[in-house]
């Protein structure tokens, strides 16, 4: 019994001497240990299509809203805010139906979050006036007494980059984003359009982006295109690119009949 | 220090500096109008002052002594005194934000200050600067000590430590100017990622070519746990940040992975993070000082191995865990959960293999602070693996998830585990590196082990309470089948809370500040000229670890 | 990735881990437990006992 157990062991305890004598043994060790487990089990999210529903109403962030998505990041909004409501009834009946994988397709990074300080805002966009949000973001207390927000202002009086988007939005495209050539091309004169409803750049926007697309001036003022448009923009898209979500809702759907399907 | 270096040696580092002037200039030209710009100036700065530093000492006379024949630690205490700096500078920083939240005008008008942009700053100087500080400078020092080897290379040593800093340093002053990835724990920018790739290889290179000169037949097992840190962040490091930036003259990239995909490699290389940065190298110097400050040897070494390959298995699959109940696949959440809770046993057959080791030297636990540190910090650690694995369980995870429950774990892990090891292996390592009997004052020591253990329990408790409240409060209907509360009304009764977090963060704070002044008095101190052993001496050769004679 | 479909990488991923796991177990195991490391390992364990004033070289080790 021992004298096979020796004749299998025998080349275990020779490869792992080599292991040890020589560090790069221990290296492959551990690169074993701990790599194969962590692609095997992330691999099969790169090969489907089935994580991700379809949905064919689903269309892309405009140039302002991308540029207002941005600015949620530079500010590290995503440290208080969640964009992910779970499968949970509580947070449905609070926040809305539960996020489907699609919702996030073109979100380079996403921002699901993991902490609650402020409210869930995946369905954020069309709960609130745009006046709301600027006055709540001009000076939170002034709007939720209570709110530990920071205020954001200066947002009101600082111009928005447009100069620098085609580059933004290549750089999503060659990541996946599926923006077209004119889409890229007039990126700039898009965020300025969607900003100014009575400016001849607001028509582009419509060809582009579709009519539903919501075009005026998100921080009240005319003029110049600033941050505050921008992030308005974005805060009022939130969870209406695409309708999956409520149709599925509509449909009586859970996370587990949906996963059957 | 540089008279260490022979007359080439300060000539290629020279070369290096200047090599790096360059790319701070040109980084400044091609970034001008955009934060890269100023992170050009820093690099730009930051190698001029050292291009001063050796450029000054350039003629000064060759070292004469026979370098081989010592261990070289030069490297370690800049290592010790920098990791101190970032602890006092982000736990500062992580009480400032902790009172921004009960009292959210606490604050600089500047967008630079507000929640958002400080606390990456916060996160990233406790985790990267004093972590990371801390583990690059015991890993030197065990690795020559159980290697009975000298670190192979004279230069890499500080290549790595000064080149790991100058990446703390743009990554922190970065999220202040707004650049940011917006991946927690990975929040810098592609440039300042890719140095890090650069130093961090030169890392592992510098730790391959120093074991492979050892004078012990067997590797041992604290070794392997840096090796671990070392490999597997540098892995986790590269996946996770790839990204496409959208101009080389910016800061700006974006992820190349999106959505659900983009959600599980994050949470992959975040629960990493927490095994390989804040596990695996500190269990390394647990495996280290815990047994030499105790004076006893690890209780099992078998164990140590057992465990070493269970941590390094299981942890990699549980990311996952982070992500349940959301649009991620639910078999995924589930393989998470399954492999979270395994974890705990390789987690408390370290944590109880540490507390074995001490059985039977209680005296020694109760006399000594420094051996006090590293006792507790492992029943934090056997106390948060717990915890992890219980939020891991998918109804568990239902509740805590998104509350300051989650913020409760993290800082039982940081402050209880990560904190402690480290100030126990620094009080350990101070007196042996700058070869004093003894830390300035053990008084200094004490105050700062109550202050620590006060501190982390205030934290914890207050945090336990206000994320089970507001996870309850969250998903209280009333009769009529209504959600009871409204969200702010949740965040009204964590008001309290908040306060006291603030109290316990500011005693955490006032005992790493003690500790820091007792460190740096230890090194002003002069030095005897009794024989220094590398191992603190026995308690009645006037050892002031006992504080009472007995 | 063609020719994989979704499912099959799905059911490698699931599957292959269990026998990756009991692999990895038995040969850590087996290693650990072989009598005739038992030395090495107790050496190791005393060995950053001792100490010394600076890396061991030649002479010192023979």
């Amino acid at each position: 019994m021992i004298g096979w157990l020796k004749k299998l062991y025998y080349p275990i305890q020779a490869g792992h001497y080599r292991l040890e004598k020589h560090s790069i043994g221990l290296t492959i060790g551990i690169i074993c240990a701990a790599m194969i487990g962590g692609f095997v089990e992330i691999a099969p999210l790169f090969t489907i299509d089935e994580t991700v529903e379809d949905a064919p109403d689903m269309r892309l962030y405009t140039p302002l809203e991308q540029a207002g998505r941005d600015i949620y990041v530079r500010e590290g909004c995503y440290a208080c805010h969640s964009q992910m409501i779970r499968t949970l009834a509580d947070e449905v009946d609070r926040y809305g139906p539960y996020s489907l994988a699609v919702e996030s397709k073109y979100d380079h990074p996403m921002l699901w979050g993991s902490k609650r300080t402020g409210p869930d805002l995946a369905r954020l966009g069309g709960k609130y006036s745009d006046d709301w949000h600027v006055a709540h973001l001009i000076d939170p207390r002034a709007v939720v007494p209570e709110s530990v927000m920071p205020h954001y202002a200066f947002l009101a009086d600082a111009p928005l980059d447009t100069a620098s988007l085609p580059a933004r939005l290549t750089a999503l495209r060659r990541v996946g984003v599926p923006y077209s050539d004119a889409m890229i091309a007039n990126a700039d004169r898009d965020a300025a359009g969607q900003a100014q409803p009575d400016s001849d750049g607001a028509d582009g926007v419509f060809d582009r982006y579709g009519d539903a697309t919501q075009v005026r001036r998100f921080d009240g003022k005319a003029g110049r295109v600033t941050e505050m448009d921008a992030l308005v923009a974005y805060l009022q898209i939130l969870g209406k690119l695409t309708d999956a979500a409520h149709q599925m809702e509509t449909a009586g759907m859970t996370p587990e009949t949906e996963a059957a399907q | 220090m540089i008279t260490r270096f022979t007359i080439a040696e300060r000539q290629a580092s020279l070369v290096l500096l200047l090599l790096m002037t360059l790319a701070g200039l040109a980084m400044a030209a091609a970034g001008a109008g955009d934060a890269m710009g100023v992170h050009g100036f820093i690099v730009l700065f930051a190698s001029l002052g050292l291009i001063f530093v050796v450029g000054g000492a350039l003629y000064d006379p060759a070292p004469t002594e026979d370098r081989s024949r010592a261990y070289y630690d030069d490297p370690i205490k800049v290592g010790i005194v920098l990791a101190m700096i970032w602890a006092v500078i982000a736990m500062g920083v992580g009480d400032w934000v902790a009172w921004m939240l009960a009292f959210p005008d606490l604050r600089f008008d500047g967008a630079w200050s507000g929640f958002g942009r400080m606390r990456p700053v916060h996160t990233t100087g406790i985790i990267f600067g004093f972590g990371g500080n801390a583990l690059i400078a015991t890993s030197f020092h065990v690795m020559q000590r159980t290697c009975r080897a000298r670190l192979a290379g004279q230069i890499a040593p500080w290549f790595v430590i000064l080149g790991y800093n100058l990446f703390v340093v743009m990554a922190v002053t970065g999220y202040m100017m707004g650049v940011t990835q917006s991946k927690e724990y990975a929040e810098a920018e592609w440039y300042a990622d890719i140095w890090l790739v650069i130093v961090w290889v030169v890392y592992f290179v510098l730790y391959l070519r120093t074991l492979a000169r050892r004078n012990e037949p067997h590797i041992y097992v604290a070794n392997w746990y840096y090796m671990a840190f070392i490999l597997v962040v540098a892995v986790l490091h590269i996946v996770n940040n790839l990204a496409v930036p959208a101009s080389f003259t910016a800061a700006k990239s974006y992820s190349l992975f999106s959505g659900v995909q983009d959600a599980m490699t994050q949470w992959w290389y975040g629960h990493n993070a927490v095994a390989f940065f804040l596990t695996s190298g500190f269990l390394g110097m647990l495996y280290y000082y815990l047994p030499k400050r105790a004076n006893r040897p690890i209780y099992s070494y078998r164990l140590s191995i057992l465990s070493f390959w269970g941590i390094t298995f299981f942890y990699i699959w549980v990311g996952s865990h982070h992500l349940h109940y959301t649009a991620l696949p639910h078999w995924v959440q589930t393989l998470g959960m399954t492999f979270s809770v395994m974890l705990l046993v390789p987690s408390w057959a370290s944590a109880g293999n540490a507390l074995m080791t001490l059985n039977g030297a209680w005296h020694k636990v109760r006399d000594d602070a420094t051996l006090r540190f590293m006792f507790v910090a492992a029943v934090f650690y056997g106390l948060s693996t717990f915890e992890g694995s219980f939020l891991a369980i998918r109804p568990v995870n239902s509740l805590s998830h998104y509350t300051d429950w989650t913020v409760a774990h993290v800082h039982a892990g940081a402050m209880g585990w990560v904190a402690l090891i480290t100030f126990g292996a620094i009080y350990a390592a101070v007196p042996m590196i700058w070869r004093r009997e003894t830390m300035y004052s053990w008084k200094m020591v004490e105050w700062h082990f109550w202050l620590a253990l006060a501190g982390t329990l205030i934290y914890v408790f207050a945090m336990w309470n206000s994320g089970i409240v507001q996870g309850l409060m969250w998903r209280t209907y009333t009769e009529g089948g209504t959600l009871r509360y409204s969200f702010l009304d949740t965040m009204i009764a964590m008001h309290p809370y908040y306060i006291a977090r603030g109290i316990g963060g500011l005693l955490f704070l006032a005992g790493a500040v003690i500790g820091f002044i007792n460190i740096w008095m230890t090194i002003r101190a002069v030095g005897s000229d009794s024989k220094v052993l590398d191992v603190p001496t026995e308690s009645e050769a006037g050892e002031p670890a006992v504080p009472v004679a007995e | 990735m063609m020719g994989l479909s979704h499912d099959t990488v799905v059911g490698f991923a699931k599957s292959f881990g269990l026998f990756y796991l009991i692999a990895l177990s038995i040969g850590i195991c087996v290693y650990v437990f072989w009598p005739r490391n038992r030395d090495r390992f107790r050496r190791a364990k005393h060995s950053i006992m001792d100490d010394e004033d600076g890396p061991l070289t030649g002479e010192d080790r023979q």
